[in-house]
């Protein structure tokens, strides 16, 4: 709008003006309405803006920075969180704005799944980095790292089932259909408790596995439900002749998946992806009520500190902000890489 | 020398008492263009889909390229035959994800396994042939219908086959777009490749075919040299066809 505006002259302005006067002051009637309205809305900006510069005690988040962003990892060794999340962000900031040379453009997926190795040997630590328990991760590295191995996880499990589901053979389909179902008629915190507290009763004494994978494989069996039916979706939208296109060619089953379904499938699911892996960091915070202390379990054991009891309203303000850029972040990745996919196929 | 497609008897029906195909009996020899003409709905399409296996048939026998297929359709003498035998849509049915080059090079690559440099030099050769090498980094969407089309007809000759079938290769174009099409498959005749192709434009038929198969509603009404069945087809049922034709 400032754009156009500016490109356009003055008159245009006032015409827009005049218009709003004609909208808002017409009569009296609707002249004592709109003042109405903005006395309202200037005094709640007036009470908002008052609380949060000068009511607000934002001691509770600014001397606890640390704690959201790490948890209760090792002072001495937070260093190791920090590089993860910076190296995160600045990947964001290549494929954002990094420059347009080609094998830099074609490494980028590499690249981005190397993350999650690099971020598990920075957090577990070994191989010259001293160990540290999972117990010890938390705050917005814990919950990043739910996120990107669970949405990593699920993306082949998800495609195994739709192409199960799409199946001739009644066995498979049934099975992946019943699958699916249930997940989807089981609310996230149930399979979240499942995860929790039954799969430790279910495996054999001596094997464990540590909380935190536990909670990455509930949230893997859940999301993979969902973004099965998502590209059981871009499936159904390739046209029948495709396959026979490649049919005639002579490629077998096998390759016809790899190379002509899946490629097109993932494209058209994109939207729908992206917005699965934006749900499912939002969910992670439930993980909050099952004990792990991720950025929302962090902001409740602070709230539990003596020091801090009653700052309900700064901490999770702050925590809103914090989820809301790390979701913003996310969504504009994702429209990124769609408008570069519909640039290079046109109109596909 | 042994033919390239021999078909007997062929039968299909889809319910009980509609045929799509009745009793089709034909024989294409090496280096012989076949022309298939007929009202839609006559069983042209399902017939020369059935030679490289995407349509199957009930009763009858297939040899194409010396493999012979009956009703049971034995899955890996079909991955034979499609081996040897290329096809081209009516719609194209380029894969869009794909750049040109790479729509090329995609069977030779994993269906043959060559080399993707011997692929891809292969596929630029064959789009020069077909005067479209400067888009082979483009994609199909960026392509006109003609163009697209011309591609299709360079990734079925990719596969180096040695009977190409055309399914109404020009009936989705736009008028001014069908000669160029039309001069490719012209020229692919010339260099003595053997064909089938389904087709309505009489004057391409004219020229190209070495044989004219008519047929209506499943049946084979028809086969005639193509200077007979235009100027003096010997059915009652082909004059009345053609003469439509002509009125259009």
């Amino acid at each position: 709008m400032v754009k156009l505006c500016s490109k356009i002259d003055m008159n245009y302005i006032i015409f827009l003006l005049r218009k709003l006067r004609k909208a808002l002051f017409s009569n009296v009637f609707n002249t004592v309405i709109t003042l109405l309205i903005i006395l309202f809305i200037s005094l709640a900006c007036f009470q908002t803006f008052e609380w949060l510069i000068f009511k607000a005690n934002w001691k509770v988040v600014s001397s606890n920075i640390p704690l959201y962003a790490f948890g209760s990892f090792p002072s001495n060794e937070q260093w190791r969180p920090a590089t993860w999340i910076i190296s995160i962000l600045s990947l964001s900031m290549l494929t954002l704005c990094g420059p347009e040379w080609k094998w830099l453009r074609k490494n980028l997926l590499i690249a981005w799944v190397g993350t999650i190795p690099l971020g598990l040997y920075l957090l577990y630590g070994g191989f010259g980095l001293s160990p540290v328990m999972s117990r010890h991760w938390g705050g917005l590295t814990l919950t990043i790292l739910l996120t990107a191995c669970s949405s990593l996880l699920s993306l082949p499990f998800g495609i195994v089932l739709a192409l199960f589901r799409q199946s001739s053979l009644p066995l498979v389909y049934r099975l992946s259909s019943i699958y699916i179902d249930i997940m989807r008629a089981v609310p996230l915190i149930s399979v979240l408790f499942f995860g929790q507290l039954l799969i430790p009763l279910f495996l054999p004494a001596g094997i464990e596995i540590d909380r935190v994978w536990r909670a990455i494989l509930a949230f893997t069996l859940f999301v993979s439900a969902y973004i099965a039916e998502d590209i059981r979706g871009g499936l159904q939208s390739i046209p029948k002749t495709q396959i026979e296109a490649a049919n005639s060619l002579g490629l077998n089953q096998y390759q016809i998946i790899r190379f002509i379904l899946i490629p097109q499938a993932l494209r058209i699911a994109l939207p729908a992806l992206t917005n699965q892996s934006i749900g499912l960091f939002q969910n992670t915070s439930l993980m909050a009520i099952l004990g792990l202390v991720e950025l929302l379990g962090v902001g409740r054991s602070i709230l539990a500190n003596p020091e801090f009891i009653g700052q309900y309203i700064e901490v999770y303000v702050w925590l809103a902000c914090v989820y809301w850029m790390v979701c913003t972040i996310m969504a504009v990745l994702a429209r990124h890489i769609e408008k570069r996919m519909t640039i290079n196929q046109s109109n596909f | 020398m042994e033919p390239i497609v021999v078909a007997k008897n062929l039968t299909k029906s889809y319910t009980k008492g509609l045929r799509a195909l009745d009793n089709v009996s034909l024989t294409v020899d090496q280096g012989k263009v076949l022309v298939v003409m007929g009202p839609s709905g006559s069983g042209k399409s399902t017939l020369i889909r059935t030679f490289n296996g995407l349509e199957t048939f009930d009763k009858g026998e297939l040899n194409i390229l010396g493999i012979k297929v009956d009703s049971t359709h034995d899955e890996r003498k079909v991955q034979r035959i499609r081996r040897k035998v290329g096809m081209v849509f009516q719609q194209f049915n380029l894969f869009p994800h794909l750049s040109i080059l790479e729509n090329i090079t995609l069977a030779p690559i994993h269906v043959q396994k060559r080399r993707q440099t011997e692929a891809e030099e292969y596929g630029m050769y064959l789009l020069s042939q077909m005067g479209i090498d400067s888009h082979a980094k483009k994609y199909p969407n960026q392509l006109s219908g003609g163009e697209q089309q011309r591609v299709a007809i360079a990734r079925a000759l990719a596969l180096r086959p040695e009977l190409l079938l055309f399914d109404e290769p020009t009936s989705a174009l736009d008028p001014e777009r069908i000669n160029e099409v039309l001069d490719a498959i012209r020229r692919l005749a010339e260099q003595g490749m053997t064909m089938v192709v389904v087709t309505h434009e009489i004057g391409f038929a004219k020229d190209v075919s070495d044989q004219v198969l008519f047929m209506d509603s499943g049946k084979v009404i028809e086969t005639s040299p193509p200077n007979i069945f235009f100027s003096n087809a010997r059915h009652e049922r082909s004059r009345k066809f053609l003469n439509q034709l002509d009125n259009q």
